[in-house]
């Protein structure tokens, strides 16, 4: 058992900066001693699975003011300070109106005792976090504080790169941004979170889809994004699909064209509960029912 | 830059109304100083990776997994076990114990602590939960004995009590 397995390993030190440029610093000075540590919720899970080593230092972000928040920003530009714990996502009045996806994705996340502890920040450097594929439909961008200072990067770009870069491992996540959601005349915006699991609440996710589009009076989506993750596969855009998309009038012939792509497009990883292939038309059926489902509230409002 | 000073000091809380500081590891779980440190077998320790819900607490009122959380997490913060549910000098139970244990929301009683403290939580920011609400609650509560039944009809009635009706 955890408790007693625990006297088995040294006690890692546990460091308090109260500024991110200390955080930053320290994680410099130690590399892969020590771990940036947030709610502690996924860390711990590694090390009782024996997943990742206790390291020598814990790099507490909790004291850092500059890191907590949700801002509603002049732009109409939205900033979540990384270690907003997933209960105040979720519970964020503006947050819910101007991204219910993301609030939606939140309320989906293991419990709430967890999600007291648990926070944004952590959910997305996880980058298998149920919270991502909602992220990357809102067209977020993560900032950083790196060698060259506070750096921007678009979430996907981060999400296809960050496993190849091992130099970024000690990038401290500063702020998570999502952009303004500007809205296309003559369009009505589709949403769509999804996440399926092995149990109806409080399961690890076998696939998770989020939609966010703006469909066309006439049955054509203006922009859509569309993205898809669950289990260990790490949530990406499926933007061969948005394109095909965009270019053909949603209705019913076409989803079926829409519905291969999808199969071709999205690469989930399998494992001894879900093979690969059951997750990709999870996923593809996922995402046709919400466009068809789209599709027939249009013919019905026409 | 000195690091030192960066070192979390002895671990104050204040534990059902008590205050106390204790000498412990900052990273020994909240679990293991409740059961082991202060004699409080409350809070049960079982899956220990915050997947069964026996072990929740309320730390400064919102319910939290004793045993994910880590002695520096909880420094300066109020725990509420489930030995300090009821009011204290009051003799009495509080009235969501009082429901479990009249309505049959129990059976082995392993989860009981944590469902408890679940519902206190819950009813203490939404007074008349619908059952959606009751279900999210207690989607990190699990009982593998009585079945959700009496569970449920032990919240119906808590509220009842708590709004007098
Ligand atoms: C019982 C249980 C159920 C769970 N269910 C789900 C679920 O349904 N869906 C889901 O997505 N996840 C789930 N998780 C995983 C986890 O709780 C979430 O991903 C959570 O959001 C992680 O946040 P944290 O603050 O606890 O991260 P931590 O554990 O503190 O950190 C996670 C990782 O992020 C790094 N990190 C944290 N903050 C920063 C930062 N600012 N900059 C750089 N690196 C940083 C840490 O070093 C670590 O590598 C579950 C976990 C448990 C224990
Ligand atoms: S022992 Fe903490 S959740 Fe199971
Ligand atoms: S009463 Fe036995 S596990 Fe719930």
């Amino acid at each position: 058992m955890g408790a007693n397995r625990q006297s088995l390993h040294a006690e890692p030190l546990v460091r308090h900066p109260q500024h991110a440029e200390e955080a930053w610093q320290m994680k410099r000075l130690w590399g892969a001693t020590a771990s940036y540590t947030a709610g502690g919720t996924l860390l711990r899970t590694q090390w009782e699975s024996g997943l990742a080593p206790v390291p020598a230092y814990l790099i507490d972000l909790s004291g850092i003011a500059e890191l907590h928040g949700i801002h509603d920003e002049a732009d109409g530009n939205w900033r979540i300070g990384p270690m907003t714990t997933l209960t105040s996502c979720r519970s964020h009045l503006g947050l819910q109106t101007a991204h219910p996806l993301l609030t939606e994705a939140v309320r989906n996340i293991a419990a709430p005792s967890v999600r007291n502890l648990a926070t944004l920040g952590g959910n997305i450097v996880s980058a298998v976090g149920d919270a991502l594929p909602a992220l990357l439909a809102c067209n977020s961008v993560l900032q950083w504080r790196t060698e060259q200072g506070i750096t921007d990067q678009a979430l996907t770009e981060w999400l296809e790169a960050e496993q190849l870069q091992s130099a970024w491992k000690e990038r401290l996540l500063v702020g998570i941004q999502l952009p303004r959601q500007t809205s296309i005349s003559q369009t009505k915006r589709i949403l769509a979170y999804h996440k399926v699991g092995r149990r109806e609440a409080f399961t690890p996710s076998v696939v998770t889809v989020a939609i966010n589009g703006q469909l066309g009076d006439d049955g054509i989506w203006r922009d859509i994004r569309i993205a898809a993750g669950g289990g260990q596969t790490r949530p990406r855009r499926l933007e061969h699909t948005e394109a095909l998309l965009m270019e053909n009038p949603s209705n019913s012939p076409s989803l079926a064209v829409v519905y291969q792509s999808l199969l071709a497009e999205f690469k989930p990883k399998g494992d001894s509960f879900a093979s690969a292939d059951y997750r990709r038309r999870t996923a593809a059926n996922l995402i046709v029912s919400e466009l068809w489902k789209a599709a027939k509230r249009l013919t019905e409002e026409r | 830059m000195s690091l030192d000073q960066y070192a979390a000091p002895a671990v104050h809380l204040m534990v059902n109304g008590q205050d106390m500081t204790i000498d412990v590891a900052p990273s020994k779980r909240l679990l293991a100083i409740l059961r082991e440190e202060l004699g409080l077998t409350g809070p049960k320790r079982s899956c220990e990776i915050g997947r069964c819900g026996a072990c929740i607490v309320l730390v400064d009122g919102a319910p939290i997994n004793a045993c994910l959380a880590m002695a520096y997490q909880c420094a300066g913060k109020h725990i509420t076990t489930v030995e300090g549910v009821a009011q204290e000098g009051e003799g009495e139970l509080d009235p969501v114990q009082r429901a479990f244990l009249e309505e049959g929301g129990f059976q082995c009683g392993y989860c009981t602590p944590g469902m408890v403290i679940t519902v206190k939580a819950l009813l203490s920011h939404t007074p008349d939960p619908n059952e959606d609400e009751i279900e999210e609650a207690l989607s990190g509560n699990i009982c593998r004995c009585t079945g959700y039944g009496g569970i449920k009809r032990a919240i119906k009635q808590a509220v009842k009590w708590r709004n007098g009706y």
